[in-house]
Order: structure tokens, then C-alpha cells, then sequence
């Protein structure tokens, strides 16, 4: 019930009733990482999204020079990842934990269509929630062109 | 209410973030993005609330430029 509690002050889970909530967190694994653990690497296969309960992470794009720069801090009530689940595409970039303790839970993709399609209700509000963060993250980009989301 | 920041740095090459608080920050408020604190400068609605999410675009500079200033 604790979760269900926090998933319902994220905005991507906003909308969903208890009984929702409850099927998300069946399939919803909690990871704790510490300061500089790499949670997922540029480029990697992607097959599943997090969202931030806890913590900070940092989205870190390469350079092509060989490095690599910060584009952007996530903290609480954050997603990430999404797009390799609506795109099955590779990572985009890589996400670091800043913190200790730095608390997110993944979804799996597979699970997550799996539920989308047998309760299309879900699969509505999820859609639309993560189209709603992307559309704040472009947004967000416009007010700030440095900015790397 | 939980409010949505989209935090943007002022200069420097800093990036920001973004953060659910759960009340809503005003200007002179310090705030960890990444590793470094900043002064929260200037902050306005980016989109208009929903339910019971409010959402909120806020500029910040570093807390030591904050404090020459």
C-alpha cells in the first residue's frame, strides 16, 4: 500500500484509480543505488522504464569526443526511460544515480504491454500522461535552448 | 498539490532539472540540483495546473553567485 501511495504522487501514474495503481506495483521492481552507479548506458538495449521515488539521477549524453556531458537533473516523481518503451530504441542516453539511496522503480516494457492490453484504461492514461512529460520536457527545452532534454 | 519545477540555470554552463515539490518554491529559495545548490531567482506557471499537479518553470543561479550578488 506504501507504493501505491507514492505512485499516486507521480504524474505519470495520475488518473489510475487504487485498484490500477495496485496492478502497476505487481509489476513494478524497486532498485536502490548509490552515488555514481549506473542505472542504464547510452546506447544499450532498452527495456524498461523508471520512475524516481527517491533521490536524484543524472541523464549524461556522449560528446562523440570520447567524453561525455550532463544534460539534465531528474529527482522525485520523475520518469525516465520511457522512450525505449514506446520505441523499443536503444538508450538515448546514460542515467547515473547523485545520491545515496537514490530509490526508482522500473517497469519492464513486455509487462507493461502485457497490462496495456488487458486493461486498455491503463494503457490510455499512461499513454497520455507520458506524452503530457514529454510535451513539458519540450517545453522546458524551448524556455532553455542549452538545456539537453 | 504537487508541483512539477522545471529548474533552468542562468548562466554558466550548468545544467537543470526537474523535480516534484511538494510545496511550491519561492523566489530566494535554496535548491540541490545535481551536486550544487541554487538560489532560486525568478519563477512563473509554464502550463496551467491539473488536478492536483501544478506546473512551474523556475530560474536559478549558483548559490555563491547568489551571494556576491
Amino acid at each position: 500500500m506504501e507504493l501505491v501511495n507514492i505512485l499516486r504522487g507521480v504524474e505519470l501514474f495520475h488518473g489510475l484509480n487504487i485498484d490500477q495503481l495496485q496492478r502497476l506495483v505487481s509489476i513494478s521492481q524497486s532498485e536502490v543505488h548509490n552515488t555514481d552507479d549506473i542505472i542504464f548506458n547510452q546506447g544499450s538495449a532498452g527495456d524498461k522504464m523508471y520512475v524516481v521515488t527517491k533521490g536524484q539521477v543524472e541523464i549524461r549524453f556522449d560528446d562523440n569526443k570520447g567524453g561525455s556531458q550532463t544534460g539534465l537533473y531528474l529527482g522525485e516523481g520523475q520518469i525516465f526511460g520511457e522512450m525505449a518503451l514506446l520505441d523499443q530504441g536503444a538508450r538515448s542516453a546514460s542515467v547515473i544515480a547523485i545520491e545515496d539511496g537514490t530509490t526508482v522503480y522500473a517497469i519492464s516494457s513486455q509487462d507493461f504491454m502485457t497490462l496495456c492490453k488487458t486493461d486498455t484504461a491503463i494503457g490510455y492514461v499512461m499513454m497520455r500522461n507520458m506524452a503530457l512529460d514529454l510535451s513539458f520536457k519540450l517545453r522546458r527545452k524551448n524556455l532553455d535552448p542549452s538545456a539537453g532534454l | 498539490m504537487i508541483y512539477k519545477v522545471s529548474y533552468v540555470v542562468v548562466g554558466g554552463d550548468f545544467p537543470g532539472g526537474i523535480k516534484n515539490e511538494s510545496e511550491k518554491p519561492k523566489v530566494g529559495d535554496v535548491v540541490q540540483i545535481g551536486r550544487i545548490k541554487f538560489k532560486v531567482t525568478e519563477i512563473h506557471e509554464i502550463i496551467p495546473p491539473r488536478d492536483d499537479f501544478q506546473f512551474l518553470h523556475a530560474t536559478v543561479k549558483p548559490l555563491d553567485d547568489a551571494k556576491k550578488s
